[in-house]
């Protein structure tokens, strides 16, 4: 098991160092099938390890940061969580792979890629698996790292190294917070262990258990695109596509989310902090759904949807029902990787067209991606009965069941998110698919070279949709209610890890009747999508979509929470740093030298007219020199 | 001694002031700034002639006649210089020679 272990971390690292260092001289074929062999490697230890497992246990490695009090070894602690997020991370992320040799195969520069992605999932396995704080937060930066380089990977366009950039910015933001916390967690306990902080829940004082807690929430919120720093995650979607799904969707955005829940047992003792994450996350997922319904750019519509999905998670952990959050962790993972895969197909089918209203009737030329599509969009919707629809509704059960006004706002908050999530996703699915091919009037231009559909996707992009596919429709077999009579898989498995709060079961009525407002949600957004984006209105709110208004123009931008954070930071920011550039920097230090030099050169001109090397100067100096020689000696005599 | 030594120092004086004027003045002919150069030796002379007469002592005279070669000597050599630097230039203008810009 140890062995296993060390290898599903280290397989990752060697195929990325392997990439990195030789990638370019080998030929393409064989860095291609490393890349993807070790994580499937990976994935193999993986079931490996599950087929061994017993219950929570630490290993140590050796030892790496140990100085006075401060033991941070390299230590791994698997429990049930670590362990079910490790399956997921290294199967969506072994399908990603394999998907990429296909989207990726016109870039020359694959050895780069394949290196990146291949260490982006060692860091997340190291975040996921770590045993302490400081171990932790190393996968934390790692993966950001990666998302950086990601993000920015066709840098050679200034504006996807911007979106790189403001990525990285933003989520430093959180990761300071989560830095200090850390950093305070060992100034009160000494200790930076997982589970020994964990275990110290109670011991630590009522008001330092809160402001760790709310720095832990903005660390997340940073990671997870949660309010208010939620912005860069739209923006992260200059990346590949491929890179969109296994990073902006599936792992690295839920990294928050598992922060949160792993370290629940220590900051969920506090009432405050737990509301703090139910309303973060309730409100955020409300605000991304809202901005999904009214975005053009198909991959736009996805990232916004993923922090709404990750909005939902996030208010799952802040009600305690941690196994709730985690069946939607691993549900979103499965449905989203697809979703933005089968974007990945749509976009390269047209040549890198994202604007779904430059899209439509895609059904029949392209079957083999408008099915999982279509799978991935019921689940997104919470469509009775698939793998989206019970995860969902489990956390939306937990915040009912929590009572009280505000977890009721919540509740109410979230029905509506669902309202608008089924709303915007088959608004997605039908004005893509469905339809006319080429719609929209409004662009008369004719078509530009080269345009038009080209239906020959490689295989392995499509075939990858699959397996995906299938688990997002069925993962609802992961966690079945229990009303059913059989008891959740899910629930069994995350259940017996130490340290966790069980909300009270819900009661099977109650259970029913909440499924069965949340199946009549779903199907009345699908419904709402329908009768507007299907049939004869399509084309008239089609038109009504594209003229725009005040109202979609808000929604387009985000909330125009960036321009909140130009008017808040980024001006007074460079205003500052042009007072300091400008002002200090140019016109004082730089101005004072100058002059200084100035100064000195002039001077310096003054007894240099005297070498003009004309023999006349020299005997005026001369002169001069006697006449003042002789007044000199005159004064002395007389004085 | 009939003339006393003040008379002396002062007509010296007189003779190396006239001379430095002349040779600031004269700054158009090298020849003149030599002629004016060996009036100013010839003050100096005059001094030590005239000490050596006020304290009875010949290092004075013997000094002048030193200062006598030495004028001799120094003004053939110039003399030559200047033709060499006339045949360069035309001119004996001093102005005219600053190759010495530092």
């Amino acid at each position: 098991m140890k062995l296993y272990l060390a290898l599903i971390l280290l397989l990752p690292l060697l195929g990325g160092l392997f990439n990195a260092l030789l990638g370019r001289m080998l030929p393409r074929r064989l860095g291609e099938a490393i890349a993807c062999g070790v994580i499937w490697g990976a994935f193999v230890c993986a079931v490996l390890v599950l087929l061994q497992f017993t219950g929570p246990t630490k290993i140590e490695y050796g030892s790496w940061l140990a100085a006075f009090d401060l033991q941070a070894p390299i230590a791994i602690y698997l429990d049930q969580l670590s362990l079910g997020l490790t399956l997921m991370i290294t199967f969506v992320c072994g399908l990603i792979h394999l998907y990429s040799v296909g989207y990726m195969r016109e870039e020359p520069d694959f050895a780069r890629y394949f290196a990146l992605l291949n260490i982006f999932v060692f860091a997340m396995l190291v975040l996921v698996l770590a045993g302490n704080l400081p171990l932790l937060y190393l996968g934390w930066e790692g993966v950001g790292f990666c998302s950086y380089a990601l993000i920015g990977f066709w840098y050679r366009e200034e504006k996807n190294a911007t979106a790189g950039r403001k990525a990285f910015i933003v989520t430093r933001v959180g990761d300071t917070a989560f830095g200090i916390a850390i950093v305070w967690m060992f100034q009160i306990s000494g200790s930076v262990s997982i589970t020994q902080l964990n275990a110290m829940g109670s011991l630590i004082p009522a008001g330092i258990v809160t402001a760790l807690g709310i720095l832990l929430l903005i660390g997340a919120a940073g990671k997870s695109a949660q309010l208010p720093l939620s912005v860069w995650l739209p923006d992260a979607m200059a990346g590949p596509t491929p890179v969109s799904a296994q990073i902006h969707a599936a792992t690295m955005v839920t990294a928050g989310v598992y922060l949160l829940a792993r370290m629940f047992p220590l900051i969920g003792g506090s009432e405050a902090v737990r509301a703090a994450i139910a309303l973060t996350g309730g409100v955020t997922a409300f605000y991304a759904a809202a901005s999904a319904c009214r975005q053009r750019d198909l991959k736009r519509i996805l990232a916004y949807s993923t922090i709404s999905q990750i909005g939902y998670m996030v208010l799952g952990v802040g009600v305690g029902a941690l196994t709730a959050a985690t069946f939607h962790l691993l549900t979103h993972a499965f449905f989203k990787a697809l979703l933005f895969l089968a974007a990945g197909c749509v976009i390269t089918a047209l040549h890198h067209q994202q604007d779904i209203f430059r899209m439509g009737g895609l059904k029949e030329r392209l079957p083999a991606v408008y099915w999982p599509f279509l799978a991935g969009a019921l689940c997104l919707a919470g469509f009775p009965l698939t793998g989206g629809f019970f995860s969902k509704d489990a956390i939306l059960g937990a915040v009912f069941e929590r009572g009280g006004p505000l977890y009721a706002g919540l509740f109410a908050l979230g029905l509506l998110t669902a309202l608008l999530t089924a709303f915007y996703t088959f608004r997605m699915l039908l004005v893509v698919f469905h339809g006319e091919e080429n719609l929209p009037h409004p662009h008369p231009d004719p078509p530009r070279e080269g345009e038009g559909i080209h239906s020959a996707l490689p295989s392995v992009m499509t075939v990858t949709l699959w397996p995906l596919a299938l688990l997002g429709l069925l993962g609802g077999i992961l966690n079945l209610p229990s009303y059913l009579g059989v008891h959740g898989l899910l629930d069994g498995f995350l259940g017996d890890m130490p340290g966790l709060m069980r909300p009270e079961p819900l009661s099977h009525g109650t259970e029913m009747i909440l499924q069965l407002v949340a199946a009549t949600v779903s199907l009345a957004g699908l419904g709402l999508a329908r009768s507007r984006y299907a049939g004869s209105r399509r084309a008239a709110v089609l038109a009504a979509e594209e003229a725009g208004s005040k109202l979609s123009d808000f929604l387009l931008n985000g909330w125009r929470l960036d321009d909140l954070y130009r008017l808040l930071f980024i001006r007074p920011f460079e205003r500052i740093a042009r007072l300091c550039w400008k002002g200090v920097d140019e016109a004082g230090i730089d101005g004072a030298l100058d002059g200084l030099a100035r100064l000195t050169a002039r001077l310096g001109r003054l007894p240099a007219a005297w070498s003009s090397g004309r023999v006349a100067t020299s005997l005026f100096g001369l002169a001069g020199g006697v006449c003042v020689l002789l007044a000199y000696v005159a004064w002395l005599i007389t004085g | 001694m009939i003339v006393p030594l003040e008379h002396i120092l002062i007509l010296a004086g007189l003779l190396f002031f006239l001379g430095m004027g002349g040779l600031l003045a004269w700054r158009a002919n090298l020849i003149m700034m030599l002629v004016c150069i060996e009036v100013m030796l010839n003050a100096v002379m005059l001094v030590f002639v005239g000490g050596s007469a006020r304290w009875g002592n010949a290092d004075g005279q013997l000094f002048a006649i030193f200062i006598m070669a030495l004028t001799s000597s120094e003004v053939s050599l110039a003399l030559a210089m200047v033709v060499y630097l006339h045949r360069r230039k035309r001119t004996v203008d001093t102005d005219v020679f600053s190759e010495m810009k530092g």
